[in-house]
This record gives C-alpha cells, sequence and structure tokens, in this order.
C-alpha cells in the first residue's frame, strides 16, 4: 500500500436478510484527493458509507485509515482516528443554536481530563476560537444564535458540513452535502469542497449529482447492485461502457 | 403516544447558551419567600406546617433529580422513587443501629444510592423512551415488593423509631425550624450546583442527548457515557433526598419506593416546570401542601391532584414556572434595553 493511500477498504460487506447490501468491496481514497462514490438508487453507497463511518458493522473485509484497522469501531473512537462525516438527512441539533451546535462538536478539539466537562464552556478557549472560525468561515454569523431548527434548508447544510469539521479530521466523509440544494447553493458547496482540498483536508464523497462529481473528483468509484462496478479518473469511469449501460444510460433516458 | 405527550411538555429554558435570568429571578423569589416562611411559621409558634414544607423540600429533591433526567436529558424516569427509598433505608439504619450522626447517614445514603444508580443506570440506559420508563418502573417495583417481603427490615411495616439525627452545634432534626432551614440550605445548594451544571460541556451534553443522541456519538461524545453519568447523579440526589426524609418522620416505609412516589415527582416536575430546576421545587411544595391541606377534608384528594394536573397540561403545557418564564424575560429585557438607552 503505498503511503498516499489513507482509506482502504479491502472485500468489505454486509447483508441485511437475503439483501447483499455491500458486496465484496475494496478501494482506496487517496491523501489530499476527492473520491467519489456514486451509483443508481439503492447501488449501496449510504451502506458502505455506514460501514466505513461506524454506523453499521461489516460482516466481511476491513476498513483500513492511514494503515491503521478501524473496522467495526464506534464513531466517537473513529473521530478521534480523524474520521468525521456529515449526514444526508440533516443531522443537527435543532434545538439548540447555531453557536452551540458548533460548540458541541469544537468541545472534541480540546482534550482534556474528565473534570475539564464540569468547569464553564467559556473556559474552553481553542473550542471557542474553533466556533468563531467555523462561523466565519460557514457565513452564519447573521444566524449564530438562532436555534438550527429554524435555519433555511441551504444554511442547515452548511452546518451539517461544519460541524463534521468542527473537530479538524484528516479524512471528511461527505453523504450528499448538496442534496435539496438550489443551484447556487450547489455551485457554492463545490467551491467550499475545493478549498476544503486545498487546505489539506482528504475528502470522501457520495453524491447523486454526477455532473457535481464528475467536475470535483479526482477518483470516481461507481457502486451497482452491491458491488463495485467500476473505478478510476471520473473521464475513465465516464467512458465505461458497463457504467454507461447501468448508470449514465438510465440517466440519458429519463433527461 | 408517550412521545407526543413529551414534545408537549418540552422545557422552556432548552436552548441552554441563553442566559436564563427569568429562571434566576424566579429561583431568588421561591428560596426568600422559602425563607421568610420558615421563620413566619417559626415566630407564630407552628410547627405542623414548618414539618410539612420540610418535607416538601425533601420531594422537591426527588423531583429535581427526575428534572435532571426528564427536562434536561430527556430520559422519564418512572422508579426514581428506588432511588429516594433506598437512601431513606440506608440513613435510617444508620441512624438507628450505627450512629446518629447526620453527616454519616447522609454520606452513606448517597454512596449507597451512587452504587444503586450505576447497577440501575446498566440496565435501564441501555435502553430508550418508553422502555427506558418502564425499566426504570420494573427495577423500583422489584426492589419495593423484595424490602416489603423482608422481616430484618420491617418488612411491611418498615423500620421505626429512627432517633433524630445529630447534625452538630446543638442541632438536631427534631428542631422543626433548624432542620428546615438545615434542608433548606442543602436544597439551595444542590439546585444551584445543578445550574451551574447546565453551562458546562457535560451539562451541554444532556441537552444534546435530549436533542439528537445518535449524532453526539459523530462529534465524538458517546452517549452511553453521558447517559450513565447523569443517571448515577441523579440517583445520588434522589438518594440523598431520601436520606433526610427518616430524619423528619422517624421512620422508613416500602411505600417510599412505590410508584405513588415516583408518579408524584413526575407530576410536580410538570406542574412546575419541566426542564426549569426551579420549577419542580415549586411544583413540589405547592402539590405536596394541596395533597395536606385537600387530605385533611377528603380522602379523595388524588381526585384534586389528578384534575389539577390534566388542567396544567392543557393551559400550560411546559408547566408554573415554564409558562411564566418567558413573559419575565421578555419584561426583563425590554427593562435592560431601556437602561441602556
Amino acid at each position: 500500500m503505498s503511503t498516499d493511500v489513507l482509506l482502504q477498504t479491502r472485500n468489505l460487506g454486509v447483508r441485511f436478510g437475503a439483501l447483499q447490501a455491500v458486496d465484496d468491496v475494496s478501494f482506496e481514497a487517496r491523501r489530499g484527493a476527492i473520491t467519489a462514490v456514486i451509483g443508481p438508487n439503492g447501488a449501496g453507497k449510504s451502506t458502505l458509507f455506514n460501514l466505513i463511518s461506524g454506523s453499521l458493522r461489516p460482516l466481511t473485509g476491513q476498513v483500513m485509515l492511514d494503515g491503521q484497522d478501524i473496522t467495526g469501531q464506534p464513531p466517537q473512537r473513529l473521530l478521534a482516528a480523524g474520521l468525521a462525516r456529515s449526514f444526508q438527512i440533516t443531522n443537527l441539533f435543532f434545538e439548540l443554536p447555531v453557536r452551540e451546535n458548533l460548540r458541541l462538536a469544537a468541545q472534541f478539539v480540546e482534550p482534556g481530563p474528565w473534570w475539564r466537562g464540569l468547569r464553564h464552556v467559556r473556559t474552553s478557549r481553542s473550542a471557542m476560537q474553533r466556533v468563531d472560525e467555523l462561523i466565519a468561515q460557514f457565513e452564519l454569523a447573521a444566524d449564530a444564535d438562532e436555534l438550527a431548527g429554524f435555519l433555511s434548508h441551504g444554511q442547515q447544510r452548511r452546518l451539517e458540513i461544519a460541524m463534521a469539521l468542527a473537530s479538524r479530521p484528516r479524512l471528511l466523509l461527505l453523504d450528499e452535502p448538496t442534496q435539496g440544494m438550489s443551484h447556487a447553493d450547489t455551485e457554492d458547496t463545490a467551491q467550499l469542497i475545493r478549498s476544503l482540498v486545498q487546505d489539506g483536508l482528504s475528502i470522501l464523497i457520495v453524491e447523486h449529482d454526477v455532473d457535481l462529481v464528475m467536475k470535483l473528483s479526482d477518483h470516481v468509484v461507481v457502486m451497482h447492485q452491491g458491488a463495485k462496478l467500476s473505478q478510476g479518473h471520473p473521464d475513465v469511469v465516464r467512458a465505461d461502457p458497463a457504467v454507461q449501460a447501468a448508470y449514465f444510460g438510465q440517466e440519458v433516458q429519463h433527461a | 403516544m408517550l412521545e407526543s405527550a413529551l414534545a408537549r411538555v418540552a422545557p422552556a429554558s432548552a436552548t441552554g447558551s441563553r442566559p436564563n435570568d427569568a429562571l434566576r429571578w424566579i429561583a431568588a423569589v421561591f428560596f426568600v419567600s422559602a425563607l421568610a416562611f420558615g421563620l413566619i411559621a417559626w415566630a407564630v409558634g407552628d410547627v405542623f406546617f414548618l414539618r410539612l414544607a420540610t418535607e416538601a423540600l425533601i420531594y422537591g429533591g426527588l423531583a429535581l433529580s427526575v428534572d435532571l433526567l426528564l427536562g434536561r436529558t430527556g430520559l422519564l424516569p418512572l422508579g426514581q422513587a428506588l432511588f429516594f427509598g433506598l437512601g431513606a433505608y440506608v440513613s435510617a439504619l444508620v441512624l438507628k443501629h450505627w450512629d446518629a450522626s447526620f453527616w454519616l447517614a447522609l454520606g452513606v445514603a448517597i454512596g449507597a444510592s451512587a452504587l444503586a444508580g450505576l447497577l440501575g443506570g446498566l440496565i435501564a440506559i441501555r435502553s430508550k423512551g418508553v422502555y427506558f420508563a418502564l425499566i426504570s418502573f420494573g427495577l423500583a417495583q422489584v426492589v419495593s415488593k423484595v424490602i416489603y417481603n423482608t422481616r430484618e427490615l420491617g418488612a411491611s411495616d418498615g423500620l421505626i423509631g429512627v432517633p433524630a439525627a445529630q447534625v452538630g452545634g446543638g442541632l438536631t432534626s427534631a428542631v422543626p425550624l433548624g432542620f428546615f432551614l438545615l434542608v433548606l440550605t442543602l436544597i439551595f445548594i444542590v439546585w444551584a450546583l445543578l445550574s451551574l451544571l447546565m453551562d458546562t460541556p457535560f451539562g451541554r451534553q444532556l441537552a444534546a442527548v435530549r436533542g439528537n443522541e445518535q449524532r453526539l456519538a459523530f462529534i465524538g461524545v458517546d452517549p452511553w457515557r453521558v447517559k450513565l453519568a447523569v443517571f448515577v447523579l441523579a440517583a445520588m440526589i434522589a438518594g440523598a433526598s431520601g436520606a433526610l426524609y427518616p430524619m423528619l418522620r422517624g421512620f422508613v416505609s416500602p411505600e417510599l419506593m412505590f410508584f405513588q412516589v415516583s408518579g408524584n415527582a413526575v407530576i410536580n416536575v410538570i406542574v412546575g416546570g419541566t426542564g426549569t430546576l426551579i420549577g419542580p421545587l415549586l411544583g413540589s411544595s405547592l402539590l405536596t401542601g394541596l395533597r395536606s391541606v385537600v387530605g385533611s377534608w377528603t380522602e379523595h384528594h388524588h381526585i384534586a391532584i389528578g384534575l389539577l394536573f390534566v388542567a396544567v397540561v392543557i393551559m400550560a403545557p411546559r408547566g408554573l414556572v415554564g409558562g411564566l418564564a418567558p413573559w419575565l424575560q421578555a419584561r426583563l429585557d425590554r427593562r435592560g434595553a431601556k437602561d441602556r438607552i
């Protein structure tokens, strides 16, 4: 395994009853790159994501992060190892203000003895600083004291990504980050994702919007019926006849 | 059904990071009034109401522990009397058979409830929602029946003849005003510590458990640990409150662990204002007084309390304090704005 591989799955699989949701999937995500997982509905993209991010335990195979076996670790351990994720269905603390959502997530950057958890939140300087950075970066200043549940959909999607970034991960998993966004917001989010990679982050993204993925990614993995169908540079994948048949063919027909 | 009922009594001050001056004001009025009540009762030579008020504060401590779980963490405990009764029995045993020291009885009772809270928590917090409520209810039922059938613990009669607890400096739990002031001070300390706790990372994680437990793990916090810690803390507060009961009344009985006590504590919290911390103390004071006064007229006082509960849930679903606080906060904000101009 070359050293520029950050995440690697080996023969990853899980089955729900009779359904083989993810079947023997092996792929790599390189350091400092954007890797995308695409596929038609029901291809197993989200399940694959859940296996990597600790939401589900795989039945077979391994997940390696930077050479370290992280298979089946709970999400809080994965965060400590440098892997954070956002959610497709906005998954915030809706009854709490924006600032408090971020503060909860940023608390992680300030580890310490257990009794730190019993001091006033304002004493957590580095966490508060991280919150201010994120509010500025994600343009949430005007609504920082608003309850997360009252934000617009686009703002909630931005907060969703900001929450995942609060812990300063090495690898960020984005689950359909532009889901339900307007065209303009989608463009902004694409810009944001590019700038994150320029800052040294590695990204694994599951996305429905094929055009976006093809423009954004360095490497694409195509899933079909739970298995890996194809992978490679966006242009290579686009030209693959198997992918054309399984995915793009349908898209064109519907469009 | 239960989930939607819980949503309707959602706390008024859930936002966490906003300073809630209104709640502090209501708390100040409550504690000053309690102090004034004690002094007036003492001045007119009353004992009955002073004792009743002490009992109300003791049940207030139990209600605080319920609010910590229900209002702050979103866990409905239907068996919190387990720890209240345990604290009461441990305290009675220490006072009767070991040493009539207030501090020893209180300390041993808190230690025992912490241990019981750890065991009970390991069982109960594995479940969520209705199942958590029913498991906590079941645990209390099992332990109360065991005590009910244990002759060494007085079985259905309980333990009687518990001596007055010696606090020190000549004060004992038999002095009506002195013990009332001591209990008031202890309850104030618990309330103040819990209020401060809500502005710590741990306290904020409780609100996060209530809001979206699943997400918590993805921001690096193990929700299981948070829930176990708060369950143990709530058990210790309930146990400490229970420890005061035999000092006041001179006896303990298995009824202290029965659903009646757990259920009343939940009602006190909801009537007073879920998630407000001061509301449960107010609710306990009003309802303990009401139960006693109405109970002296008719033995059907449960009907009166039940009707009141229904009325509050319909008309002020956030409870008395939960309904009052936003109104008061708006007035305080307006005055603050005027002062700045």
